[in-house]
């Protein structure tokens, strides 16, 4: 039972991932750009929100109103700087990696390397869980799943249903003859980092609910995060989620069958195993997409 | 390669090795050993590392792992199992060596392991390993490991004087394999995986093995560094081994100095040390690593070949600039601390390599047009001697056959590309092949050379069937091509882009020899006086040339010619065509696959038709051209009918 | 419609086009024919925009386009079935022909070019739900003339519409840009399939290694040798 209840809270907690690696892996898919920053956008969102809710009392949902559209243009003023250099793929790991490391001493210095986790006091979502037969879920993770997968699934359908999706997805395809059509490249791809830059501002909130800050946090995700991309395949939405899920249920199970410390161990194996035997993630590939 | 360079280093290692008994014969403070004794391990780390990631281009963010089996090798036998220590060093090099080649192993057979995915796979490396680590307890088991101090030998006076020699003599290894990587066919072959993989596989290049001896040395080197930094941290941990700290500072230290010479990452870590420890005395250790993400991000956009490139082209004001401001500040005792001299003396360098107004390298190298006329002696003269002993002499058509193509479909998904070709090439004919848009002509070309294999049906080279050879395999058996965008290996000059394909063809050669045997492959194309050119700075006529030079070197038996005069002018078609007939006269087959239908008409002994997949004529060029089927193919059909009335939809089942 | 004066194209820095100077009138059909490798498809990406135009003039209607970026460009009334059909595929039939429609001017009246794009290829409205990349051949070349109509266009562009397609499909496609050409679409058609071409056309060019060799009316380009000896490179 120790394990289901473990498989279970794990799966939940892969929302949260799927919601983490979306924008990484959108951003890869159609920009060609991997952006380590990416991780600091939801750390630093993490910090703001321990930060407003802290001193300022604001509650810790309502924080995204703050962190979200900083993170947009952080987003969009880093995919400025790759358009402007015309930087590549490696490149762009490479500079997105000075970034997070500079971001990550700055947040150091502001908050020092102490944990940082929201007290109860200010903390309303901080206790509580709900009970379901034997499993119990603690409030903080259902709230932060529930929220990740929904908009996760919002992000499906505003890419399947919408004007703005559909010139997305052919941009993805084939970006010279989607610009024939009228589609403008560079506000695009603004366009796209920023809205990548919000989901892990709402990212950063959701992880701070339950979750203890620290300035290393954010290379402690870069595991699951990428295990997620690889697997969901790169810039495939419902894969991520559904990537998310699996990668979380394992780590879940693991973390009770072995030792909270094997889970990297898992979560790498199976990126390895991803990269060599699936690159295209573990959905069927769909007709040209890459 | 000269023994100047080694035994250069062997001079400056021994001076620096002098240091701990200099310091006590002068009382300097105890201080400039360790600060030397943390740029030395740097420059192990970093230039081990650069030896993979610079010269190859295969980013590794692994290092750490390498680091981190050699930290704990040493710490679990010196501190559970009294081992000696010394014995442990090379042990967890070794160690260290056999993780990177099961790495390698995974990450180098799958093509689909592009540069950047090679990087993330690397990143597994130490997060795999640390929790490992963690958890077993005869290696660490969460409690961290004691380490023991090592018995000093004689000579030396404390532990911080072994500390420093040992790091200066990994140093010293580090250093000079990559000199002599870097000079000798390993790091030619790691250059040319850099600059364009397939093209250096297509040439014969050994590119798994050269990557595997790279990763095998890279690890080798960082374990060594590791196990030295176990007795000096004297407590080890999971934690404060396996961080992102050495991937970090390995990748910033071989940026900023350079990452396609050896001596590029020890200047980077000789700078990165200096600046990190003027932030921590003046109180800005918390500034440390925004510095450091900031040096990467501006080097990797506005400075990407590094310091030592720039230094190099400016050697002597450079040094003079090091020189003076660091004597300076020590004269006028403006400032008391020696590193402070350091630290200026290098900025003044920096800035001094910096200053704008400097031309790249070569950019003056004489750029005249390569004209016809000046090639004409060239056409009387015999075909040199070697290419005619070589196997390929001058015959008639009507010999046995060098390349048969035999019932070869060529699938590609739902999409028949090649529908039962068969043909026969025969040495000393100049075989055309052309045919409308979408014919096949670039398929059939690619199975040729090897980049495709064919669905069903066999292609035999000289006897030897080719179906599922890799392509550095297909090279040793005498066929060579040229692609229709030049791929030339960008950072070599045009020489030693003709002397790779020596160098690695199918009697491999040393340097100096195969560059000596370039200079005849560009005299018959007319790139001699371009020789010390680099590919960006000659035309894209001039880069065709050096295209076909190089497929020359490879001394093959086939040659084909993938839209080789694409993109030119009439003048340089004229050139061209001029080569290729040169070429010919050296008796090798070559296949020439192009859309310029008078220069086929001009240049072939005879011309091959291909329309959607299959054969439709096979002759003299005459003969072909006016068969009706061929005019109708290139000018199309008539209409199969009357015109049925508009509005109009497509009247059968699709195509 | 399109009036191109000494435009010259560059394909990385080797030169494609040489000081190219073309006409197409209103309501015209005009093809370009010539050999491979002469600039066809070249010719096409610098009218649309998709490769800059190094000097000279591309006027459509009366604005100069050239040196502008593509989607600035088709926002002229320029309309693009690229070599290859390049449709979408991961998309669905439905989202290639409203992409088709991104355009501004061409989003209000989307609903009514779907209406006659379906009445034109009836084929296309069965597989609405399918995806792009499924489809056969043919198909696809009806999805990409019909991407193409969505977006309205004054002037469309074909590019070796009958590339890859048999030969019944291939009068299909003929008869459908007859009827485009009837509605008031001036069209510039590049093809391969040349006495096809010329039959459709009131005008054409031949390109020959960038520079136009000949031009004249359908007819008498039909009847002339010098293009037969051009197309197939006889000296």
């Amino acid at each position: 039972m120790i394990f289901v209840q473990s498989a279970l809270t794990g799966v939940l907690v892969g929302g949260l991932y799927a919601l983490m690696a979306i924008g990484l892996s959108l951003t890869w898919g159609m920009l060609r750009v991997i952006n380590l920053a990416h991780f600091g956008l939801i750390l630093l969102s993490g910090y703001l929100t321990y930060h407003l809710t802290t001193n300022a009392g604001v509650d810790p949902l309502l924080t995204v109103v703050a962190t979200v559209p900083v993170m947009f243009v952080i987003g969009a003023l880093i995919q400025w700087g790759f358009q402007h250099f015309k930087v590549s793929e490696l490149s762009s790991l490479l500079v997105s990696f000075g970034l997070l490391i500079m971001g990550n001493q700055i947040i150091s210095n502001v908050w020092s390397a102490d944990f940082r986790r929201m007290t109860s006091d200010v903390n309303p979502y901080a206790t509580g869980s709900l009970t379901l037969g034997p499993l119990v879920f603690p409030m903080p993770t259902l709230i932060a799943s529930v929220a990740a997968a929904g908009l996760v699934l919002c992000i499906h359908y505003v890419l399947a249903r919408t004007f703005v999706g559909r010139a997305l997805r052919a941009f993805g395809e084939d970006p010279a003859i989607a610009s024939a059509f009228g589609i403008d490249h560079e506000r695009l791809g603004l366009l796209l980092a920023g809205a990548a830059g919000a989901t892990a501002a709402v990212a950063g909130t959701l992880f701070a609910l339950g979750g203890s800050l620290t300035p290393s946090t954010a290379f402690e995700w870069f595991g699951v995060v990428f295990a997620v991309v690889i697997l969901g395949g790169i810039g495939n939405v419902l894969g991520t989620l559904l990537a998310g899920a699996l990668v979380g249920g394992i780590a879940g199970v693991m973390t009770i069958a072995w030792s909270p410390v094997a889970a990297p161990v898992v979560v790498y194996g199976l990126v390895v195993l991803a990269l060599v035997f699936r690159p295209n993630g573990l959905l069927p590939r769909r007709g040209g997409h890459g | 390669m000269t023994w100047r360079g080694p035994a250069g280093i062997g001079v400056v290692i021994l001076a620096l090795g002098a240091l701990p008994w200099v310091r006590e014969a002068f009382d300097l403070p105890i201080f400039l050993l360790a600060f030397g004794t943390l740029v030395l391990s740097w420059t192990a780390l970093a230039t081990s590392w650069n030896i993979l990631s610079g010269y190859s281009g295969y980013f590794s963010f692994g290092q750490g792992g390498f680091y981190g089996v050699g930290v704990y090798t040493t710490a679990v036998l010196t501190g559970r199992h009294d081992w000696n220590f010394l014995a442990t060093v090379p042990l967890a090099g070794l160690l260290a060596a056999a993780l990177g080649l099961v790495v390698g192993l995974i990450a180098f057979r799958l093509r689909a392991l592009r540069g950047e995915v090679f990087a993330l796979l690397t990143l597994a490396v130490p997060f795999i390993v640390a929790p490992i680590a963690r958890l077993n307890p005869s290696i660490d088991g969460g409690q961290g490991i004691t380490v023991p101090v090592p018995d000093i030998p004689e000579p030396l006076n404390g532990f911080q004087d072994l500390s420093y020699l040992l790091c200066l003599a990994i140093a010293g290894i580090a250093v000079v394999v990559a000199y002599v990587a870097q000079r000798s066919r390993l790091g030619w072959a790691l250059f040319a995986i850099r600059d364009a993989e397939p093209v250096a596989e297509g040439l014969g290049v050994p590119t798994f093995r050269s990557k595997m001896v790279a990763i095998a040395i890279t690890a080798f080197v960082a374990g060594m560094a590791g196990s030295v930094a176990a007795i000096q941290v004297g407590y080890v941990t999971v934690e404060g081994t396996f961080n992102l700290q050495v991937p970090l500072f390995v990748i910033v230290m071989s940026v900023l100095g350079g990452r396609l010479h050896w001596l590029g990452p020890a200047v980077g870590a000789l700078v990165i040390v200096t600046l990190r420890d003027r932030l921590a005395t003046s109180g800005f250790e918390g500034f440390s690593l925004i510095v450091l993400g900031g040096i990467l991000v501006l080097f990797v956009l506005l400075a990407p070949e590094g310091l030592v490139p720039r230094m190099r082209r400016r050697l002597v004001p450079v040094l003079v600039a090091f020189v003076a401001v660091g004597a300076a500040l020590w004269l006028t005792r403006l400032r008391e601390d020696p590193v402070d001299w350091l630290a200026f003396g290098l900025l003044a360098a920096a800035v001094v390599a910096f200053l704008p107004g400097i031309r790249r390298r070569g950019a003056e190298a004489a750029l005249e047009p390569v004209g016809p006329e000046v090639e004409t002696d060239h056409d009387a003269a015999a075909a040199p001697p070697a290419l005619a002993d070589e196997g390929a002499p001058t015959t008639s058509p009507t010999d046995k056959p060098i390349v048969v193509v035999t019932d070869v479909t060529k699938d590609f998904g739902g999409l028949r590309a090649l529908d039962g070709i068969s043909l026969i090439v025969h040495p000393g004919e100049l075989l055309g092949l052309v045919g409308p848009n979408g014919s096949g002509k670039t398929t059939l070309v690619n199975l040729l050379s090897g980049q495709f294999r064919p669905t069903s049906g066999t292609i035999t080279v000289g006897g030897e069937d080719i179906g599922g050879l890799p392509p550095h395999r297909i090279a040793h058996v005498g066929v060579a091509r040229t692609y229709q965008i030049p791929r030339p290996f960008a950072s070599m000059t045009v020489r030693d882009n003709v002397a790779m394909a020596i160098m690695f063809g199918r009697s491999p050669t040393d340097l100096e020899a195969a560059r000596a045997a370039a200079e005849e492959h560009l005299a018959l194309v007319g790139l001699a006086e371009l020789a010390d050119a680099l590919p960006g700075e000659i035309n894209l006529h001039e880069r065709q040339l050096l295209e076909m030079a190089r497929a020359l070197a490879t001394r093959p038996r086939v040659l084909l010619l993938d839209e080789a005069l694409a993109g030119l002018n009439p003048v340089e078609v004229d050139n061209a065509v001029g080569v290729v007939r040169r070429i010919r006269a050296s008796g090798l087959a070559i296949v020439l696959v192009e859309h310029l239908l008078r220069v086929v008409n001009q240049l072939a002994t005879r011309i091959v038709v291909l329309d959607q997949g299959r054969v439709l004529a096979d002759g003299d060029p005459a003969t072909v051209m006016a068969d009706p089927e061929v005019v109708r193919a290139y000018l199309g059909r008539r209409p199969s009918g009357a015109l049925p009335p508009a509005p109009a939809t497509d009247g059968g089942a699709g195509a | 419609m399109l009036e191109l004066r000494g435009v010259d194209v560059f394909y990385g820095e080797a030169q494609a086009l040489f000081g190219l100077d073309l006409d197409v009138g209103d309501g015209e059909i005009v093809c370009i024919v010539g050999p491979n490798g002469a600039g066809k498809t070249t010719l096409v990406q610098a009218v649309a925009g998709m490769l800059p135009v190094r000097a000279g003039s591309v006027r459509i209607g009366d604005t100069d386009v050239a040196g502008r970026p593509a989607h600035r460009v088709c926002h002229s009334g320029v309309a693009t079935v690229p070599e290859g059909r390049r449709i979408f595929p991961g998309m669905s039939v439905a989202d290639n022909l409203a992409l088709g429609a991104y355009r501004r001017d061409a989003r209000s009246a989307r609903d009514e070019s779907l209406a006659w794009v379906h009445e034109l290829f009836p084929r296309l409205r069965e597989r609405a739900g399918q995806l792009a990349g499924s489809l056969s051949g043919g198909e696809q070349q009806m999805l990409a003339i019909g991407r193409a109509l969505m977006a309205r266009p004054r002037l469309l562009l074909m590019d070796e519409p009958s590339l890859g397609l048999a030969p019944v499909i291939v009068d299909g496609v003929f008869d459908v840009i007859g009827e485009i050409n009837r509605s008031g679409v001036s069209v510039l058609l590049v093809e391969q399939n040349v006495e096809r071409a010329l039959e459709i056309a009131s005008r054409g060019y031949v390109l020959s290694e960038g520079r136009i060799s000949l031009a004249g009316t359908g007819p008498e380009l039909l009847a002339n040798e010098e293009l037969r000896r051009t197309v197939l490179g006889i000296a």
